[in-house]
C-alpha cells in the first residue's frame, strides 16, 4: 500500500473522505510523519529494569491518582 | 501631566496606572482614546472582530467612580484590554465560519479575573481559525496586518491581540499559546509575549486547541506590564484538571534587582545551526548585553529542530483532531481548507506515536529541569530562527511546513510546560523585529521576569512603537 492509499484508508476509519486538494497536502505530510517516528525512536533513552517503576508523568492518569483532580 | 493622544495610546500599563491612581487621567478618557483609534484604524489592521463600545464606556465610568471614592483595585483598574476571540465572552467565533452564531453563556475564568482586577474589556480580537488555521487573502475574514508595515501580517495565532497593541488600540491583550501563538506575534510586533508555567492560569472557558499544550497569556508592551497582568490571572482553579494548586507569588518582587552573577544557559543545540544569520546577529548582541550586565553565559545541551518537530506537531494535531473530528466529518466545508487538513493529518498519527512523543516530552522536560537546577538559573534562545512577519499571503501555507525546516523555537516550552517570555531585542538588517526567549524553572516566573526586565531596561526597544 503506498502513502496515498494509506492516508485514504486511515481517514476512512473516521468516515472521512479527503478531497484531491486535501490529499495533495496530506500525502507528503504523512511521509514526513513516518520520518519523525524514526526520530522519536532514536531519541528515547531506555531505562534500566531497576528503574522500571519510574513511569513518565505524561502517561495517562490511573484511577488511584484521581485524587489530584478533586 | 499633559500628553498627546499618541503618547497616551502607546503608554505602558505601569505608567498609565500610576496616572489613573493619582487621578491625573480618568479611565473614561483612556477608553475613549482607545475607541477612537479603533474606529479609525481597525479597518486597516483588522485586529478586532467585535468592539464593546457602549459596555466598555459604562465599565469605564464605573471604574472612574470607584477610584474617585478611593476604591482603587490595583494596577489594572481602568486599563482597557483586548481578548482573543477563543475566550468565552459574548459572541465567540474562534475566527471560524463554523462558529459565527455562537454566543457564550458566561465569561471564561480568565476574563472574570481580569474584570475583578478592574480591567476594561474593549472587544474580541482576531485569531487564526481555532488558533491555528492561518488566514490568507482568500479567507472569509481579513488577515490581521502589522502596524509597522501594512503589507505584512501580524504573526499568529494571537494575531488580533498583537495587532491591536501595535496599533495603539489596547494596552495589553490576551492570547493563547499552543506552539508559540503568543511569543511569535509578540516578536513580529516588538512586544513582550508571556506563557506562564502550564497550570498557572486556568484554561476553563477558552476553546482548546491541544489540551496538554495550551497556555493562556498576555501580550503587552513591557515585562512589568506582563507581570501585572499575570498577577490578575494566576491562581488555582479546581475545575481545570491541569490547574496547579501552588502559591501565587508577587510577580514583580525581583523586577528591579540586578542580575550580576546569575547564569544564563543557552540552548544553542536547538538554534545555532538553523537560525537565519540576520536574526542570529541581533540575538548575539542581546547575549553580549547580558554579559555586560554581569550574567555568566553557559551552554546547556538540548534537542535539535528534528526532535522538537517530531514531538510538537503530531502531538498538537492529534489532540486537535480529537476535538474537531466530528465537526470536520459533518461540516468540514465550514473550515478553512488548511485547518481541515491539519485536523485530518492529526488523525494519521498513531496511538503508539502519540505515546512515544509523550515519553520523549518527559525526557526533554527532565533534561531542562536538570540544567536549571545544576547549570543555570534561566534558559535563553531566539524566539524564531527566521525573519518575520511574512507578507500577507494570497493563500495559506497549509501543511507545507511539515517535514521542512521550520525554525520556530517556541514549542519546546509548550511541551515541557516551563514558563517562557519573549523579549524584543531590536531589528535585523532588513528592519524586521527580532526577539529572544527567557525560560525558568516551573513556577519560577519571578526569576524569569527579573532576567527579562534587566535586558529590557538596558535597551530602548520597549519605548518604540509604530508610527500610526
Amino acid at each position: 500500500m503506498d502513502s496515498r492509499e494509506m492516508v485514504i484508508a486511515k481517514l476512512a476509519e473516521w468516515d472521512i473522505v479527503p478531497s484531491e486538494e486535501d490529499l495533495a497536502e496530506l500525502v507528503p505530510a504523512y511521509e514526513a510523519l513516518l520520518k519523525s517516528q524514526k526520530v522519536l525512536e532514536s531519541m528515547l533513552r531506555t531505562r534500566s529494569m531497576g528503574n522500571a517503576m519510574e513511569f513518565p508523568l505524561s502517561e495517562p492518569a490511573v484511577i488511584h491518582d484521581m485524587g489530584r483532580y478533586r | 501631566m499633559a500628553s498627546t493622544a499618541q503618547e497616551l495610546a502607546f503608554s505602558s500599563i505601569e505608567a498609565l496606572s500610576a496616572r489613573i491612581q493619582r487621578k491625573e487621567i480618568s479611565p473614561v478618557e483612556v477608553t475613549q482614546t482607545m475607541l477612537s483609534r479603533i474606529d479609525e484604524l481597525n479597518q486597516k489592521i483588522h485586529a478586532y472582530y467585535t468592539v464593546f463600545h457602549d459596555e466598555v464606556l459604562e465599565d469605564a465610568r464605573r471604574a472612574e467612580q470607584e477610584i474617585a471614592r478611593g476604591n482603587y483595585r490595583g494596577p489594572l483598574h481602568g486599563i482597557p484590554m483586548g481578548i482573543k476571540d477563543i475566550y468565552e465572552m459574548k459572541r465567540t467565533t474562534c475566527g471560524s465560519q463554523a462558529l459565527q452564531e455562537y454566543v457564550a453563556e458566561e465569561d471564561c475564568v480568565a476574563i472574570k479575573k481580569l474584570k475583578d482586577a478592574g480591567s476594561l474589556i474593549l472587544g474580541k480580537t482576531a485569531t487564526y481559525e481555532f488558533a491555528y488555521g492561518i488566514q490568507s487573502l482568500k479567507s472569509p475574514v481579513e488577515p490581521v496586518r502589522s502596524a509597522w508595515d501594512l503589507s505584512r501580517e501580524a504573526g499568529g495565532s494571537s494575531s488580533g491581540s498583537g495587532g491591536a497593541i501595535a496599533a495603539g488600540m489596547a494596552y495589553s491583550a490576551m492570547g493563547s499559546c499552543t506552539g508559540g501563538s503568543i511569543r511569535w506575534p509578540a516578536q513580529c510586533l516588538l512586544h513582550v509575549g508571556l506563557k506562564a508555567t502550564y497550570g498557572r492560569v486556568s484554561r476553563r472557558g477558552i476553546y482548546p486547541l491541544a489540551w496538554t499544550l495550551d497556555h493562556p497569556g498576555p501580550l503587552a508592551r513591557t515585562v512589568k506590564d506582563s507581570a501585572l497582568v499575570l498577577q490578575a490571572l494566576a491562581g488555582y482553579d479546581e475545575l481545570d484538571p491541569a490547574s496547579a494548586n501552588v502559591p501565587v507569588p508577587d510577580f514583580t518582587a525581583k523586577l528591579d534587582r540586578d542580575i550580576r552573577g546569575m547564569r544564563i544557559g543557552l540552548l544553542a543545540d536547538l538554534y545555532e545551526k538553523s537560525c537565519d544569520p540576520k536574526v542570529l546577529e541581533v540575538y548575539d548582541k542581546a547575549v553580549d548585553k547580558y554579559r555586560s550586565l554581569g550574567a555568566e553565559i553557559v551552554k546547556v545541551p538540548s534537542i535539535g529542530i528534528p526532535e522538537l518537530e517530531a514531538i510538537e506537531w503530531p502531538t498538537l494535531w492529534s489532540e486537535a483532531a480529537a476535538i474537531h473530528v466530528r465537526n470536520v466529518r459533518n461540516r468540514g466545508d465550514q473550515y478553512n481548507p488548511n485547518t481541515r487538513q491539519f485536523i485530518q493529518w492529526g488523525l494519521l498519527v498513531s496511538n503508539a506515536y502519540y505515546m512515544l512523543a509523550s515519553r520523549c516530552r518527559s525526557q526533554v522536560r527532565d533534561d531542562l529541569n536538570t540544567a536549571l537546577t545544576r547549570d543555570c538559573d534561566v534558559l535563553m534562545l531566539p524566539t524564531a530562527g527566521f525573519q518575520g512577519p511574512p507578507p500577507v499571503a494570497e493563500e495559506s501555507p497549509g501543511l507545507n511546513f511539515i517535514g521542512s525546516a521550520f525554525e520556530i523555537y517556541t514549542p519546546i516550552f509548550n511541551f515541557t510546560g516551563h514558563p517562557a517570555i519573549q523579549v524584543p531585542c531590536g531589528f535585523d538588517s532588513d528592519g524586521l523585529a527580532v526577539g529572544f526567549q527567557i525560560a525558568a524553572k516551573p513556577f519560577d516566573e519571578v526569576t524569569m521576569f527579573q532576567v527579562a526586565r534587566a535586558y529590557e531596561q538596558s535597551e530602548p526597544w520597549h519605548t518604540m512603537h509604530a508610527d500610526i
